[in-house]
């Protein structure tokens, strides 16, 4: 738990119109954790998710990227988003691309990466997430758990800082889960910082460095994964707990 | 068969009265080209201005003028737009007939171009934009190179069916003196008399061209749909 603060979040808030949905949510995410994020469906783990890269713009509160306010008016989000990942629940894989292109696009459009370079970085990634046949397919002919990979190796291809993940288990087939998770497991034991919002309680166990519960907008719980299933102290996440397990 | 070689003789052969529809063909053929792109040219713009709007929020004052120029344009007979454009607007300056009739079928052919458009636009999947977006494109970048490929790719269709409806709709271009096809077949039926070998004759050239131009929107699209599966 120590090393250098890479998040920090203060008192965020955020709201949808007179629906308030984050109430005042702060934490410290620091270098090479592994936090994973549980709480009732609704209760604004997504929301809370996506206001770290500002997909979500927040209504108060602040958060603050490597040392710089990135809530603050006149920060440049796009150069900020290429340092933090992030993968969805319905992968989003760009249907128009093949998967080569996937991996290649940002980094070359962003300059970052000459064409060649990139396609070589993409073979290399294809590699790591264990699908190196694919970079001239198009995602519509791909399964879930082979969309999900891809879909992490493209976040890689941009180098991040840390990686967001808002349930990316959720939409797959039973049998394609544990692919995912095999290969979030490996990104985590290789040091990448990792939000984690999910469902499976397993890989909460077993991977997170810390667990959290958020509900009706608030984080009601933290805590190390064993103290954190052991010792639920909250009655809600006592509740929640004893529903899921 | 003597009477119908006749009939072709006295409508297409003689005094070469088939120069009119040949003349007619060419006009109509420049005019639904020339305002095929500018329709094009205006619809997307209008359309990603539209679009952008709904999503950010900016461009207020554009998207405002882009909604009369929309009710304007599909809320008035073509005809009409096309009378004002040549009487009323350019009617102080001496343009040639072909190029009002561009402007005025670009003009409205653009309206609609830009709503189907939108519509596309609209039916990409909006996690595609936020994965652009959180890999670091920008607003513009993510439209350029995910957007509107895919919303293009949607709308195909629709659009190859607004050009031949843009085709067709050339044919009031005799209401302001042009020779377009129709009205060249119509020259010819008021010199001969006959009707029916020059109106059939300026059917068929039109269904030859609609046929033809359905046939390479079907061809485009089977191209690009290779993507998938
Ligand atoms: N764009 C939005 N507009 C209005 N309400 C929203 C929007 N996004 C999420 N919400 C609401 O915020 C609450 C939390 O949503 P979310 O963060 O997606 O929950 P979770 O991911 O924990 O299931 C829900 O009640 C949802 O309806
Ligand atoms: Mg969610």
């Amino acid at each position: 738990m120590s090393g250098n603060v890479l998040l920090e979040v203060k008192d965020l808030k955020k709201d949808f119109g007179d629906h308030a949905v984050l109430r005042g949510i702060s934490t410290r995410i620091c270098q090479g954790e592994v936090v994973a994020i549980i709480g009732p469906s609704g209760c604004g783990k997504s929301t809370f998710l996506r206001s770290l890269n500002l997909l979500e713009a927040p209504t108060g509160g602040s958060v603050i990227f490597e040392g710089n306010e990135i809530t603050a008016p006149g920060t440049d989000v796009n150069k900020i988003r290429q340092k933090i990942g992030m993968v969805f629940q319905q992968f989003n894989l760009f249907a128009n691309l093949t998967i080569e292109d996937n991996i290649t696009l940002a980094p070359v459009k962003l300059g970052l990466m000459d064409k060649e370079q990139a396609q070589k970085r993409a073979k290399e990634l294809l590699g790591r997430v264990g699908l190196p046949d694919k970079a001239d397919a198009y995602p519509a002919m791909l399964s879930g758990g082979q969309k999900q990979r891809i879909a992490i190796a493209r976040s890689l291809a941009m180098n991040p800082d840390v990686m967001l993940f808002d349930e990316p288990t959720s939409a797959l087939d039973p049998e394609m889960v544990g692919e995912v998770l095999e290969l979030m497991k490996e990104l985590a034991a290789d040091g990448m910082t990792m939000v984690v919002v999910t469902h499976e309680m397993g890989f909460a166990r077993e991977v997170a460095t810390r667990v959290m519960f958020i509900d009706e907008g608030v984080i009601c719980e933290e805590n190390t994964p064993r103290e954190f299933f052991e010792h639920p102290g909250n009655q809600r996440l006592q509740e929640f707990l004893s529903k899921v397990l | 068969m003597q009477n119908f070689i006749d009939e072709f003789t006295l409508n297409f052969i003689e005094k070469n009265r088939y120069q009119y529809i040949a003349e007619g063909f060419i006009n109509t053929m420049i005019i639904s080209l020339f305002a095929v792109l500018v329709g094009i040219a205006i619809g997307f713009l209008v359309a990603i201005i539209r679009s952008s709007h709904d999503k950010t929020g900016h461009m207020k004052a554009a998207n405002f003028i882009c909604r009369i120029y929309l009710t304007v344009m599909r809320g008035t007979p073509t005809m009409i737009q096309l009378l004002i454009i040549y009487y009323v607007i350019f009617a102080t300056v001496n343009i040639p007939k072909v190029f009002v009739a561009v402007v005025a079928f670009g003009l409205n052919s653009g309206a609609y171009v830009a709503e189907i458009v939108r519509s596309g636009i609209m039916s990409v999947d909006e996690g595609q934009f936020e994965a652009g977006r959180s890999l670091g494109l920008n607003y513009r970048q993510t439209m350029q190179f995910i957007i509107m490929p895919q919303a293009f790719k949607n709308v195909l269709p629709a659009l190859g069916n607004e050009f031949i409806v843009l085709l067709k709709e050339t044919s009031i271009s005799g209401y302001i003196g042009l020779t377009d096809l129709t009205h060249g077949g119509d020259i010819i039926r008021g010199i001969t008399f006959s009707a029916f070998m020059p109106l059939i004759a300026v059917a068929l050239i039109y269904l030859l061209l609609v046929t033809g131009l359905s046939w390479c929107v079907n061809k485009l699209e089977r191209r690009l749909r290779v993507n998938e599966r």
